[in-house]
């Protein structure tokens, strides 16, 4: 009896599971067919689920019109640097606050952790206020970069697995006349790989798919990210969907195959600081 | 290689609640130059915090801590001059065996040659040298604590600090392992501060043994005068496999009266007790200095008394029976051949000659 019940919760897990992935693929499918096919082909009333008459114009007229390699470069650049602040500074901090004894290092981090209960929206006017008219830095990389140069969510995910790393490595690497920076460098670092690797993935695919703030922020053509340049495109060119279809392709292609390929960092991360060792 | 001394050294901790904990409590004591110390009590005693400050690990709250001429209270684990092995063997997982091993030395920038040397040298003492390029994860128990050990030795420090090092190994490998350590102190003529909760370890290693609880030194002596004179009950029952037995006894002129037993006391014996005539007083007596009466050559049969036997264990080189004395159950390590089963009353000699005897308020033992 325990084998049969068993095996149709198998069952209508493995159909649920099915169905979710047809809704979830299905958008993404629809984006590729669009991108290789005549914009009316898209828009007509009854559309095929195969593209009609495969063309890649689509993707000449995207690029044609818009400054696209111009918004992937500055989007490839930005991420880059986001992902690369915020593996530093938060395995620092995360180093900081779970192994090393400092006063108030509990007070700290708590005080750090709850600013994450206060919404982006809460904050988003007076960072405006402070990055363009304090700081006079709009519309430039700084103003995008700066805001999320390291973020609490990055720093606790750090703390969580730098937690798990045992701290006698920690005293053996101090009697073995290691300086402070050395044994973050020497010892943690490597150790923190796989941890280390799940903040990159994610920190990139989240700065890669930021809208909001480099929408509020930059004002030129050429100082658009991907997501920006593609929405101004879709308002522009409301009516050539192939085109725009082939823009959110482009947008969302590096993150699709990042996905794909690094599959079992994306699953790791999940489950980061939820078991431990 | 140095000496090591403690003054008046305290540790206390703020637990959550801002209570303070006392872990040491004002140590006193010194380790000579080439001297095997073991440290050793129950878990939360402070012989590892004692350790860790020796280290510098932990950071005294009073107190001046020595090695060799110098005052180490303010400097750094490097600059101590010590090396430790830990209980996890804490091995860097990321490096080669080589380069668990020259770690150290690379980071106080010595010769590459000297370390090669160094770690060639230490390689050969434990058995590495075909191991030397393999991760730790590829090595067994007894390996890592090898290389644990080898990174240690390669430092040439002044003191070596073993916190509870064998303890992850099983039963057989430990004591290969500490019939090893034995043989490399002395080789090495090293100044070894050892910590383990596991008084065999520390009888067979140890020239000299700290027993310490609740953050108290209890006792600092040489395992036969620790396990021969223990200064108080703490000593008496924490070192000894069985532990000693205590009987409640009451002084009587030159007797005492042991649940309805009355024995003979020596003349010192009577001589010493004098000041506890009608009194009660713990007598301590190790479980091999009770016999079954068929089986006690050599011993004298004046104090004997009657006991139930409630369980016997049977050892092979050993039997140990238990029976009951007023409130206290009592073990007798007796020979094989002595005739012993449960529900059987039995006759046991009492070799008082080797008894001690402890005050039941102070705890203390009642010298003379």
């Amino acid at each position: 009896m325990k084998t049969r019940s068993k095996t149709i919760f198998l069952l209508i897990a493995a159909a649920c599971l099915i169905v979710w992935s047809i809704v979830t693929i299905i958008p993404l499918y629809w984006m590729l067919v669009g991108s290789v096919q005549d914009s009316a082909a898209t828009a007509s009333f009854r559309p095929s689920m195969l593209p009609e008459a495969f063309s890649f114009a689509p993707y000449e007229r995207f690029f044609a019109k818009t400054a696209a390699w111009r918004w992937l470069l500055n989007s490839l650049f930005i991420s880059s640097v986001l992902t690369i602040t915020n593996v530093f500074f938060a395995s620092l901090a995360g180093y900081a606050f779970a192994k090393l004894k400092f006063p108030g290092s509990n007070a700290i981090f708590w005080v750090l952790l709850s600013t994450m209960m206060i919404p982006a929206q809460v904050t988003l006017i007076p960072l405006y206020i402070l990055i363009v008219n304090v700081f006079n830095l709009g519309d430039s990389y700084t103003a995008i970069i700066l805001p999320t140069a390291i973020t609490v969510g990055n720093i606790f995910l750090m703390k969580q697995y730098m937690s798990s790393l045992p701290t006698s490595l920690i005293h053996a690497a101090r009697i073995d006349a290691c300086s402070e920076f050395g044994i973050f460098w020497k010892v943690i670092l490597p150790l923190a790989k796989p941890g280390l690797a799940v903040l990159a993935i994610f920190t990139f695919v989240a700065s890669w798919n930021e809208f909001f703030w480099p929408f509020l922020i930059t004002n030129s053509t050429e100082m658009r990210t991907i997501q920006v340049g593609l929405a101004s495109f879709v308002f522009a060119e409301s009516t050539d969907f192939g085109a725009i279809m082939a823009g959110a392709s482009v947008g969302a292609l590096p993150m699709l195959i990042l996905f794909f390929s690094l599959q079992r960092y994306f699953l790791q991360g999940i489950t980061i600081g939820a078991v431990k060792g | 290689m140095a000496r090591v001394e403690f003054r008046n050294v305290r540790k206390q901790f703020d637990d959550q609640n801002k209570q303070t904990f006392t872990a040491v409590a004002g140590s006193d004591f010194v380790i000579n130059d080439k001297e095997f110390v073991v440290f050793v009590g129950p878990s939360g005693c402070g012989k590892t915090t004692s350790l860790r400050m020796i280290a510098g690990l932990e950071q005294q709250t009073s107190g001046d801590i020595v090695i060799g001429e110098r005052i180490v209270n303010n400097l750094h684990p490097k600059d101590r001059d010590i090396a430790m092995v830990f209980q996890d063997y804490a091995l860097y997982p990321h490096m080669t065996i080589r380069e668990n091993l020259s770690f150290g030395l690379k980071n106080l920038k010595k010769p590459k040659a000297y370390i090669e040397q160094k770690v060639q040298e230490a390689a050969s003492i434990l058995g590495l040298d075909d191991m030397l390029e393999r991760k730790p994860r590829e090595l067994s128990g007894g390996q890592r604590q090898r290389v644990a050990l080898g990174r240690a030795i390669v430092r040439d420090p002044q003191v070596f600090l073993f916190d509870e090092p064998l303890s992850n190994l099983d039963a057989k490998l430990r004591i290969q392992m500490r019939v090893e350590l034995g043989e490399l102190h002395k080789r090495l003529g090293a100044t070894i501060v050892y910590v383990t909760h596991d008084q065999v370890e520390a009888m067979t290693l140890g020239e000299r043994i700290v027993v310490m609880n609740k953050g108290v030194i209890q006792q600092v002596a040489s395992p036969t005068e620790l396990y021969a004179n223990p200064r108080n009950m703490f000593v008496a029952g924490f070192i000894g496999s069985p532990a000693m037995n205590f009987i409640d006894a009451r002084v009587e002129e030159e007797r005492i009266r042991i649940d309805g037993a009355e024995f003979v006391l020596s003349q010192d014996a009577a001589e010493g007790l004098k000041s506890y005539n009608g009194r009660e007083i713990i007598l301590g007596i190790r479980p091999e200095h009770i016999y079954g009466e068929d089986f006690a050559p050599g011993v004298s049969t004046e104090h004997q008394m009657q006991a139930h036997i409630k369980v016997v264990e049977h050892l092979g080189s050993e039997n140990l029976v238990y029976f009951r004395i007023g409130s206290r159950t009592v073990t007798a390590k007796v020979h094989p051949e002595t005739k012993a089963y449960s529900n059987l009353s039995k006759q046991f000699i009492f070799d008082l000659n080797k008894a001690r005897y402890f005050d039941p308020a102070t705890e203390e033992r009642i010298d003379w």
